[in-house]
This record gives C-alpha cells, structure tokens and sequence, in this order.
C-alpha cells in the first residue's frame, strides 16, 4: 500500500482519534505507516477501525488503544492478519470490563509472545483476566500480571505461571496487597532458584496458601535461601513432601518446613537424600513426624554414628508402624517421649556428665574421703576466677571441674573410663597432696633448696624494680617467686607433680591402669611435632613424653643427650612410691636448672648444630636420681635468635592445674571462716594484686580490656565469693535459683526478699504417644513466706470452736490403730504356750508362779503420714454466692414478680455482705486447712500441707504451707493465713511433686489429698486451649503413679461437674464431689478419718 | 567333754576353752587393757562397729588368759556367749526349772554357769536385750560380784575369774535402744575402730589366705568405702567382709566379682550407691 493512503488513512481518523487522546494519532500514524507495507487496505482499514472502536470503549480506553496501535506491528510481524485482529478481539473483551488491564496486555504482548505461542495467547489472556474481579484493586492486579509475565515466562511454563495466578488469586481473597507483593517478587525468586525446583517451589507455595495464607509471604521471601542449604539433587524431594505434609498439618506447615530445611542445612550435602528418603516413608504414616525427624536430625548425629542414628530412627519408625501410633512416633522424634531419650542415650557412645555426676560424686568421695562436689567445668568459668579452658579437667582444691561430655571414643564405656580417669586424676591432686605444698620442706628423696634459691634469686633480681615485694601469700607463691622465668617453672612444675600424680593413680588403683594407659597413648599421638620446637620446649616436651609413658617417641639430638638423660633420671625420681609434692618442687627446680642452659633456639637457627634424633638404649632405661653437679657444659651460648619459651601444651586427661590459685583460694576460705592459722595477718589487696599480677596461672589476656585495676578489683571479688563456704549459695544437687519472677503480681513482691525456690523436674505422660515427655515440667518449690498476723487462723477458730472441739473429739477417737504383740500380760487375747508351761512348772517347784502368760496385741503410735494438696489456681477466687446464684437462676419466681419481696432480698444479701464479705473457695479451703490442722494435732500424724499453681510447664508453682517433718507454729498459721488464689492448675506434676516428698518421709500408710475446684488446665496443658484429655490423663497417671509407690490418692472437688471427668480420671482411686460447697470444711476431717482408717 | 558316736562334740557351756590361739592383730593397746580390768575384777563394754573383730577379741583374750595367768593349760578362763535378742528374759539369763515326769528340775542359766565357774560372760550386742534384763547385771558388776536367782531364793557369789563383758554397737542404735546409764556407767569402754590399712591388710592376708597384694587392695579398697559412711552408707565395710571377700579371692574367684558378692551387695541395696562402690572396685581391681 502505497504512502499516499497511509496519509489519507491517518486523515480519515485522525480527528476521531485526537477525540480519545492527544497521543493517540501519532501513534496510529507511526504504526500505521509500519503495516502499510505488508496489509492491504482494507485490512488497514479495518485494522484502524478496530484500534477506534477499542479507544471508544470507556472514558480511558485511548490507552488501551494506543497500546493497541503501538504493539501491533510487532503483533504482525509474528502472525498474519487474522491473528491480530484475534490478537485485538481478547484486548476488547478486557477493555470492556477495564481498559487499563486490557492496555497492560496489548503493551506487554509482544514481549510474551518471545516466550509463548500465539496459541496459547488465549490462556495468557485468560489468566489475568480471572484475577480481575471488577474493582479497582484486582485491575492493578491484573495489569501488574501482564507487566510481569514475560519475565515470569522466561523462567516458568504457561501452565506453572498458571499455578502461580491461582495461588495470586487465592490470596486476594484476603489481602490484594500481599496478593500484589507476591506476584512482583515471583520473577526475581523463580529466576534465582534452579530450574528444576521451581516447579516442587510453586506446589508446596500453593499448600502453603492454601494452609495458612499469611505465611505465603514469609515463604516468598525465605523460602529460596532455605531450600538453597539443601543437595540440589533431593531439593524438589523436600518440596514435595514439604507439600504433601502441609495438606496435613495445615497452619504448622511452614514452621515445619523452615525448621526443616534450615536443619538440613546443617547436615552435610551427602546424606541429604538418605534423611529425605527416611522422612518420605515416614511421611506416610504421618508428615509431622516426617518433618519432626527432619528436625531432630541435626542433633541427633551430634550424639550418634550415622549407623545408630538409623537404628535410632527405626525405633521410631516401628512406632509409627508397627504400633500405629503416630502421635507417639511425634514425640518420640520430637525427643518428647522417654523412650526416644533412652535410645538416643543407649545407643550413642556419648557420655553426659549430667547423668553420672551423682555417681562420680560418690567417687571422689570415697577416693578422697572429702566432700567433693562434681560440676561441669563450664560452672568453673562462669566464676572468672583464672579458669578459662572449658574442655578440660580441673579442680580448685574443693571440687572437682569435668567437661559436659565426653564422646572422644567410639565406645560409650571407653567414654565412661575417660570420665573416671578425669575424675581420678583430679581426685588424685587432692588425695595425694598436689596442693599441700610446705615452703622448703624435705620430699622423700630429695632435701629442699628453695631457701638457698630464694636467697640467690634476691640478690641478682635486676636493681631497676627494687620495688620491696609484697611477702607471698601462699608456699606455693613464694616458691614460684624463687625463680625468675615463673612460665618455665611452672611448666616444669606442672609436668612433674602430673606425673607423680599418674604414677600414684597407676599404682593405687590397679583396675583404671589399663584405661589410663589407653588415654596417654592417645595423648601421646596428638602431640605437636618436636621437631618443629626450639631446643628447650623440645626438653620439656620429651619429659612429658617420658610421663605419658612413651619415652619412645622422644626426639632429642644427640649431641645433648645428657641434658635429657639427666632431666629424665629427676623425673623418674617422682615416679618412684612415697614421693611428695616435696619432691616434685626439688626435681623441678633442678630440671628447671638444666632447662635454663639450654637456648631455645630452632635447629635452621643453629646452623645445622644439631637436629633431633631417636633416643639412644640408655635414655629409655633410665634410672632414678637426682642429678648431680652441673652436667654438661653447653656449646652454645644464648643469643639473639632465641625464641621465647613456650610450655607445651597440657595432655587433655591431666586437665588445667593451677597450684597456686588453688592455695590462694584454700587461704581466702581459711580467712573468712574465722581460723586463719599461724601464718597470720589477713591478705592485703597488695599482696593479693602482686600475686595475681606474677601468676602464671592467669591469662593475660584478661585483663587485656579495660582498666587493670578494675578488672583485678572483680577477679578479686569472684575470688572471695568462691571462697565462700558453700551451702547458702549453692546447694549441691539443684542450683536455686532466686531470680525467677514467681508468677503473681508484680509490683507487691518487689519489697520482699527474694523468695529461695528449689526447681525440681518431672515428667509428664503424653497419652497420645504412650510415652513419657522427659523431664518436661519444672516445679518450683518456696516457702510461703508471710508478713501476716495469723488473724486468720485464730477467726477461723474462733468462728468454727463446735465444729473444731467435734472433729478433734473424733480424731482423738481414732488415734490407736496399728497393734503391737505385748508379751506376758495378766489377761490378753491369747495364751503363750511357753508362758503357761513356766506357770505350772513354777507352781510344782513351789516358786510363786507369775500368772503374766497372755499375750495381748497392744495399740501402737500411729504412722500415717499425709499431705494436703490444694488447688490455689484462679478460680478459687470465684465466690461462692455466685456460684450458687448462677445455679439457681431459675429460681427468680421465688419473687412472684414482687419486686418489692426482689428488693428485699436484696439488701439482705447486701447488708450480709457488709458483715462478711462474700466467700470465696479459696476461704473454704483455708478454713478446711486450719480444721484439720487442728484435727491431725490431735492424733498426732504427719503432715504436710502444699498449694500449687503456676502458668506454663516451666513454672508450676509449688508452695509449701506446712511441710511434713514441719512442725506446727505461728508461721505455719500465717502461711495458711496467705494463701491466695495464683494462676492455673496443672496437677501432675503438683501431685509428682507431693509423690516425691513423701516418698522421702517415712511412714507405712502415706495419703494424698487433693482439694480442687475443677479439672486440670493449664498453658500448654494439651494440644490447644479447649483440650482437656491431655490434662485428664497426665492427672490420671501421676495418681497411678501415687498408687504405684504405696500412696493412697484422693480427690476432693468442689466442681458440680466433677463427675464426668473425675469418673475417667479416678478409675479406682477414690474421689469425692462436694455438693455443697460450705460443707467441706466439715467434709475433709470425716474423709481423712476414712482413708487414714481403711 | 563327750564325743559322740556321730562325731559331733557336745559339752557343758562353762567348759568351753579355747586351745589354739585364736588369730588377732591389736590395734591399741586393747589386750593390756583388759588384762588390767580382768585382773582388778572391772566389767568391760566393746564398742565399735559389726564386724571388727569384738569377739575375735574377747575370744582371744579369753584363750590369752588362761595362758598368761600360768594356769595349766587345762584349766583355762572359759568363755560364755550370750546372743542377745529382744525377748531374751531372766530367766533366759539365770536360769529355769524344768519338768522331767512329775518332778522339776532346775537348771542354770547361762550367766549363773558363768558365775559359778569363773569364766568370762560375753553378752554380745546387749543392747537389743529387754531393759529389765540388763538390770539384773547390776549387782555382779560392781563390787558385790552377786548374782540373786529369786527363784530358788539364792544369793551367788562370782567365782574367781569371773568377768562380765558386753558388746555394743553405737552406730545403729537409735535413740529408742541405747544402754541405760545406770548401766553402762558400770564398765570400762574399749573403742574397737576399724584397723588401719597396714594393719587390715594382714589381717585379711592371714585370716583368708588372700596373696599380700590382693589384701592390701582389699584394705584400699575398705579405706575408701568408709568414707562412704553417712552418704549412702549406714556403717562401713567390716574387716569381716573383707575377709570373705579375700577367701572367695583365694578360691579363685576374680576380685571384682568377689568383691562385688562379698562387699558391695552385702553392704547396700541402693543402686547408685552400689555403683558408686562398683565403681571404686574396678578402679582398684583391674580384673
């Protein structure tokens, strides 16, 4: 077509267009002239009248037509006439409902068409328009899909993109914003994840939408990181079964998934498909479980081989199949169940120091004869008292420091050993006198010479610090102050008390020689290189061969052997049976004599004078002595090159020992506790100063930050605080804590002393798993401390004298009830044989004969020990009027509909209420205590009286009222005084807790009795809030738990209600419902008489 | 002394005498002790805890004396033992009558034997005896040495050679069980502790024919056991197990199970305790 019409059509429409927009001719006419060459006019024609007809569709359809005019072209250079004018009747539809989506699609045509077919233009098409809904929103979001797509396409298939529009519009139905976000972030993510996870990606995006919506965006945006951890290989894997386990698990799914894939994460790339494999099957008979293995995984391979991990997990596997029972298989892989734990710990070669530390307790007791307490060495460092390392064995003197676990061999008893030989090592410091150091006392072999050392080490200390010392605090000061490189002794020092140490331990105790053996051979292949040390590191590195027993792996050159034969000869010296720490002092000093002389310089920097060789026959059967005179001369002198001395590093089984802090602790404790002995004056902050300043015990390093004398300020103060006598601060099995906001109201507490709360951890029953939750709950055990008159008490006495003087007429009643046999009465139940035989063969030998030949069965003291749990959860606080008022509403028609008769009944109530103000269960309760306090006075049983409450499984709140070896006293009537009503009401482990105490008291009949005013509820006290099975049935195994120890439960409520679950959670444990609320004050004495009778 | 047919030894209680020397190792000065009460007619009370050697010791001495007092070896300080029990009566103690057809016959009792025929009376663990028995001691230990038998209307005075010794276990008694002052108050104490380990381990090298290395381990071993006692164990290891311990080691039996039979069931039922024991047992033995 020539130019001419293209003119002349631009004419004939130009006006019309200019109508629509001012743009909107040009842009015909560029596009215009472009087709001209390849349409015929009236194609052209028609092709014009289209793009007008579009324009004339709505107020702002000018754009949609000048989109129109503007892609065609390219629209036509990929298809024929036709397909644009399809291409323009799709855009019509859409201009028709919003012109603006339908502009977005003809703008963005051309460029999709790069990625689709023309074909399948109708389904692009199609899919924007489903997320038009005819309002404005769902417009931008439409058009925003067309804008987007082509980029989409790039990564994804039509039918993905598809996917993806479903999940977009899913999620207008909540949020268009969140809807838009998602859908303008969607190019860049599926670009960033490989191609072939982007399908798996966009499944479980759809579960996760259609499971909990909100989370689409969190998924959006860390969904890609995530699964990036994961072998690319298994990534569509776990997206699958991510969206298999979502069409189960519903809202958890995403945590799941996250939780999932970031431990995944923390497992090596290869064993990904194996864990994957494993949670799929699993995922069968349940998903959480699946993704709960996944989980646990991590953590489950810090502990175990990947063998055992497998054999762990099929334990958990058959619980789920063969048992069926997929709540169990849950908890198990959740390591909430205790049979989880009890694989996981038989099968894993790991030791916990947690779960031995009362056996080894006794150990070093019994090794020592002291009271020592275990701890894990991290406690140590917490202190900051000069102990840094926390992997190592230690001691400051009183108790023993050990690692949190030890899982160095492959065999859970190798492990063990380790533990013990650590323990005896540490035992041995103690037991045989490592730290009992005398100043310039005689050893067994050797005589002392550390006060000529002293003398001599005065007069060549350089002139420039004549500072006058500070006198040494402890002998072990003084005697590390005799010398002047305190590293190099100190290392010496260690080295050979450590071996004397083994030495003894070795000769003692027989039965851990071999174990001992075993660790210091496997020290001894973890040694650094010799040959990489300058001379003198290389000497007392070969000492601590030597002591390792493996004197074989010394190198030292030859040239010098004498150096080291007579360092090794000292050494033995130590070894030998009756050395004292004494001893180990001489031989250090003399070995440190022979350290000094050699320059600690490398063998390159020596010229090639020496290198390191074999040890020769002699060295390896090397006597014990003492070396004599000076030895060798050294054909070298110190020079220049030499490098600063380093002690080798300490064999991980002897652990850190540090001797002179350990005095200096042994010297603050003796100051505190009054007896400071000959010795003297206290310890001045300057002697202190100079001895922590010169120790070499203590890194340096830390005091690197900040002020010096700060930081020596609190290390003293840490020193003095450990050095207190323990037994307020730290109890030994539970550490107290005393921080812990005891869970009612605030602001009233903060005056009071902090209240001492000892935790104690029970477990809990799961009855879905069938299993116990290990150590799940934490029980907080406090005195009821209170400021109180005991008003109450005496009110309650005072208002209730009948009902007391009746309870305790009938308690004394019962007070004889076990019988003892009495021998040899004037009249009982039955005759002794031998007695009556005796009475007649005294009467024929004419001796007065004793007519005391009947035994009787005599009543014995009473041994009944019980407690009284009651129930201080919130609820107490409902009083009772309106309990009973909102059981009786249909009692309105008492009134006839007079009000007159309503009013006065009225102010009855009200003025009653002024005299006494309204009851509440928690007074009847209170009331009920002071009654059968009074009754058990009478009869004089044991008893003890708790209240429980508390929020959450991490604070269940467990006050003792009067507790059962407590005896009665005023403080016991103002506690009952002030109990009031708490939080809520989890009673397993309340009950566990009241189980543990009487189990420690000793009594044949021990009862139980629980006073409540509903059913168990508490935070987390079952799946959800309106769960009451998990409650019920964890209340039901700690009574069968009570039964099973020989403790007669009973439950008394107050609930109306009772019956139904008290019915499923007593089976054949007695209860009792208490219709009338104000009679269980009178109620509770009769019952106990019953159960303590029975 | 009758030997009868069947083989079996039977004779009169007060002709009891000890003809070998009965192995013991003194600790103090315990012999020289009670060689100076016996010579001056003062009771003696043996205090210490089971297993000791309390009456290893009165059996001793009891053989030691009839020697040193140069005697004829015939004629010996003979040794009478009573176990004491809770319905232990007088009767039980002094003596009884007893029918044979229509007649009665009396018959002495233990301490009236003893009583009689000079010898050493040893109640041993006197306290689980009922209170009114311990008073009828009274009147022989101080310086009447009479033993009144009411029923046949009899005042008995002690023979020469005559010695009243009890023994007594302060670890186990409660308050309820402890000897009345009145009489306790009438007899010298010897404190019987456990031996140190030098001595022990003889002990147990003689007594159980144990090698010398076995029973030091053995008297180690016991060494850190006791200090156990109040934490997890009411009394400690007795020499008596040890030596147990030592003959099942000298039959054969590998030390770690001997000991575990011999000492660590024997002494305590609690499981970790026993763990704990185990635990120095294998430290010490290696087998």
């Amino acid at each position: 077509m020539p130019d001419s019409n293209v003119a002349e059509l631009v004419a004939k429409y130009e006006e019309e267009l200019r109508g629509y927009g001012a743009s909107l001719p040009d842009e015909f006419n560029r596009s215009a002239t472009a087709l001209s060459a390849e349409l015929s006019s009236d194609q052209l024609d028609q092709w014009a009248k289209t793009g007008i007809s579009l324009a004339g569709q709505s107020l702002r359809a000018w754009e949609a037509a000048t989109e129109y005019f503007r892609s065609s072209p390219s629209i036509h250079e990929k298809t024929d006439f036709e397909g644009v004018i399809a291409w323009a009747g799709i855009a019509e539809e859409l201009a028709q409902k919003s012109s603006l989506v339908a502009a977005s699609f003809l703008k963005f045509t051309p460029e999709v068409l790069t990625h689709i077919s023309l074909d399948e233009l109708s389904e692009w098409s199609k899919q924007g328009d489903r997320l038009f809904r005819g309002n404005w929103k769902s417009g931008t979001l439409s058009a925003a899909y067309f804008e987007h797509t082509p980029d989409l396409l790039s990564v994804l298939p039509l039918h993905s993109v598809e996917k993806l529009v479903s999940i977009i519009d899913a999620l207008t139905e909540r949020s268009y914003e969140l809807a838009s976000t998602c859908l303008e972030t969607s190019p860049k993510i599926f670009k960033e994840l490989e191609q072939p996870d982007r399908e798996p990606f966009l499944d479980f995006a759809r579960a996760v939408t259609r499971a909990s919506w909100a989370d689409t965006r969190l998924y959006f945006e860390r969904g890609p990181d995530l699964i990036a951890s994961i072998n690319s290989q298994y990534r569509s894997g776990f997206l699958e079964l991510s969206a298999k386990v979502t069409s189960e698990v519903g809202r958890q799914a995403f945590p799941l998934f996250a939780d999932a894939a970031d431990a995944l994460g923390q497992l090596p790339d290869d064993t990904h498909a194996e864990h994957i494999n494993f949670a799929s099957d699993l995922a069968l008979g349940s998903p959480t479980a699946a993704m709960e293995y996944l989980k646990i995984v991590p953590f489950a391979s810090s502990r175990l081989t990947p063998e055992q991990l497998r054999e762990w997990s099929n334990i958990g596997s058959d619980v789920l199949i063969s048992e069926n029972n997929a709540e169990g298989a849950e908890a198990f892989f959740r390591l909430e169940s205790t049979r989880a734990e009890a694989a996981l710990q038989a099968l894993s070669s790991r030791v916990e120091l947690s779960t031995i530390s009362t056996l080894l307790r006794m150990y070093a007791k019994a090794l020592t004869g002291e009271q020592i307490a275990i701890y894990s060495v991290e406690e140590l460092v917490d202190q900051n008292i000069g102990w840094v390392q926390e992997s190592v064995a230690t001691t400051e003197g009183s108790s023993i420091y050990l690692p949190p676990f030890v899982s160095t061999f492959e065999a859970q008893e190798a492990n063990f050993q380790s533990y013990k030989v650590f323990a005896t090592h540490q035992t041995g410091r103690i037991e045989f006198g490592s730290f009992a150091y005398k100043w310039n006392q005689d050893g067994s072999f050797t005589s002392a010479t550390v006060e000529d050392r002293e003398a001599s080490s005065e007069d060549t200390s350089p002139e420039g610090d004549d500072e006058p010392k500070a006198a040494a605090v402890t002998a072990m000061q003084r005697y590390f102050n005799s010398f002047d490189e305190r590293s190099l002794i100190s290392g010496i020092f260690t080295v050979i008390e450590d071996t004397r140490v083994d030495a003894y331990v070795g000769r003692e105790y027989g039965g851990i020689r071999k174990w001992l053996k075993q660790l210091q051979a496997y020290e001894a292949n973890r040694r650094p290189r010799i040959e990489n040390m300058p001379l003198r590191s290389a000497f007392v590195e070969n000492l601590l061969r030597a002591s390792l027993g493996r004197p074989e792996t010394m190198r030292w050159p030859t040239v010098y052997r004498e150096f080291l034969e007579n360092g090794l000869s000292a050494l033995k010296l130590v070894e030998e049976e009756e050395a004292t720490v004494q001893d180990s002092a001489e031989v250090s000093a003399v070995i440190y004599d022979i350290a000094q002389r050699i320059p600690n310089i490398t063998p390159s920097m020596a010229d090639g004078k020496f290198e390191f060789d074999v040890p020769t026959e002699d060295m390896l059967s090397i006597q014990p002595a003492m070396p004599s005179g000076d030895g060798p001369p050294m054909d070298m002198q110190a020079n220049e090159q030499e490098v600063e001395f380093e002690n080798p590093p300490q064999p991980e089984f002897r652990g850190d020992f540090k001797p002179e802090l350990v005095q200096l602790l042994a010297r603050l404790k003796q100051q505190q506790e009054g007896n400071v002995d000959g010795e003297g004056t206290p310890l001045t902050k300057e002697q202190l100063k100079e001895l922590l300043e010169n120790s070499v015990e203590i890194t340096i390093a830390e005091w690197a930050e900040g002020d010096l004398d700060e930081s020596l300020g609190m290390f003293l103060e840490n020193l003095e605080q450990a050095a207190t006598p323990s037994g307020e601060g730290k109890s030994d099995d539970e550490t107290s804590g005393s921080d812990e906001s005891s869970g009612g109201d605030g602001e009233g507490e903060e005056k009071e002393l902090p209240v001492e709360i000892d935790w104690s951890y029970y477990d809990e029953w799961d009855f879905r798993a069938s299993d116990y939750r290990p150590r799940w709950t934490r029980v907080g055990q406090r005195f009821h401390e209170a400021e109180e008159e005991p008003e109450f008490y005496s009110e309650t006495l005072r208002k209730h004298h009948g009902l007391v003087m009746e309870t305790r007429k009938q308690f004394e009643l019962m007070r004889p009830e076990v019988f003892k046999k009495i021998k040899r009465v004037e009249d009982g139940d039955e005759l002794d044989v031998d007695l009556a035989i005796e009475f007649y063969i005294d009467k024929k030998a004419g001796i007065g004969p004793t007519g005391r030949v009947y035994n009787k069965r005599n009543k014995i003291e009473r041994d009944v020990a019980v407690a009284f749990l009651l129930d201080m959860s919130a609820s107490t606080d409902e009083e009772i009027e309106k309990q009973r008022q909102s059981h009786s509403d249909d009692d309105d028609d008492d009134f006839d509909g007079d009000p007159r008769k309503y009013f006065q009944w009225l102010a009855a109530r009200r003025a009653s209420q002024m005299i006494e103000p309204p009851k509440r269960i928690i007074d009847l309760e209170k009331e009920s205590a002071v009654l059968i306090v009074e009754a058990l006075e009478a009869i004089g049983d044991s008893y003890g009286i708790y209240g429980f409450s508390g929020y959450g499984r991490d604070n269940v709140e467990f006050h003792v009222i009067k507790d059962l070896d407590e005896s009665m006293s005023e403080l016991v009537q103002r506690r009952i005084g002030k109990i009031e009503p708490i939080r809520s009401t989890r009673m397993g482990p309340a009950i566990r807790h009241t189980i543990h105490k009487l189990n420690e008291h000793d009594s044949k009949v021990k009862i139980l009795i629980l006073v409540s005013d509903g059913r168990p509820q508490d935070h987390g006290y079952g799946k959800d809030r309106t769960e009451k099975e998990y409650a019920v049935h964890d209340t039901k195994q700690a009574l069968l738990e009570a039964k099973r120890d020989g403790i007669t439960p009973f439950l008394i409520t107050v609930d109306k209600e009772g019956h139904d679950y008290l019915q499923q959670m007593c089976d054949d444990i007695g209860y009792e419902v208490v219709d009338d609320i104000e009679s269980l004050p009178r109620r509770l004495p009769t019952l106990y008489r019953h159960l303590a009778v029975e | 002394m009758t030997t009868n047919a069947s083989g079996f030894t039977q004779l009169a209680v007060e002709d009891f005498r000890l003809t070998e020397e009965p192995y013991y190792l003194e600790i103090n000065d315990e012999i020289r002790l009670f060689e100076a009460a016996y010579e001056n007619n003062i009771p003696v009370l043996l205090k210490g805890p089971t297993g000791v050697g309390k009456t290893r010791f009165i059996e001793h001495m009891s053989w030691r004396l009839h020697n040193a007092e140069g005697q004829s070896s015939e004629e010996g300080v003979p040794l009478i033992t009573v176990a004491c029990h809770e319905d232990l009566t007088a009767s039980d103690l002094v003596g009884r009558y007893l029918l044979e057809g229509d007649e009665t016959r009396w018959i002495d009792g233990p301490i009236t034997r003893a009583t009689k025929a000079g010898a050493i009376c040893y109640l041993d663990e006197v306290v689980e005896a009922r209170k009114d028995t311990t008073v009828l001691i009274h009147p022989l230990t101080d310086y009447r040495r009479l033993l009144p038998v009411e029923k046949r209307g009899e005042l008995l005075e002690a023979a020469d050679g005559f010695l009243l010794v009890m023994s007594y276990n302060p670890g186990y008694q409660s308050a309820l069980k402890d000897l009345k002052h009145s009489t306790r108050q009438r007899f010298i104490a010897i404190d019987f502790g456990y031996p140190d380990r030098d001595q022990e381990t003889e002990i147990i090298q003689r007594e159980s024919g144990a090698s010398a290395e076995f029973a030091r381990d053995l008297a180690k071993l016991a060494e850190k056991v006791r200090n156990l006692k109040e934490h997890g164990l009411g009394e400690g290891v007795s020499t008596r197990l040890l030596v147990y311990a030592g003959k099942l080691i000298a039959a054969g039996i590998s030390p770690r199970r001997a000991c575990q039979v011999a000492i660590v069931w024997s002494l305590t039922d609690d499981g970790e305790v026993q763990r704990s024991i185990e635990e120095v047992v294998t430290s010490i033995f290696d087998e």
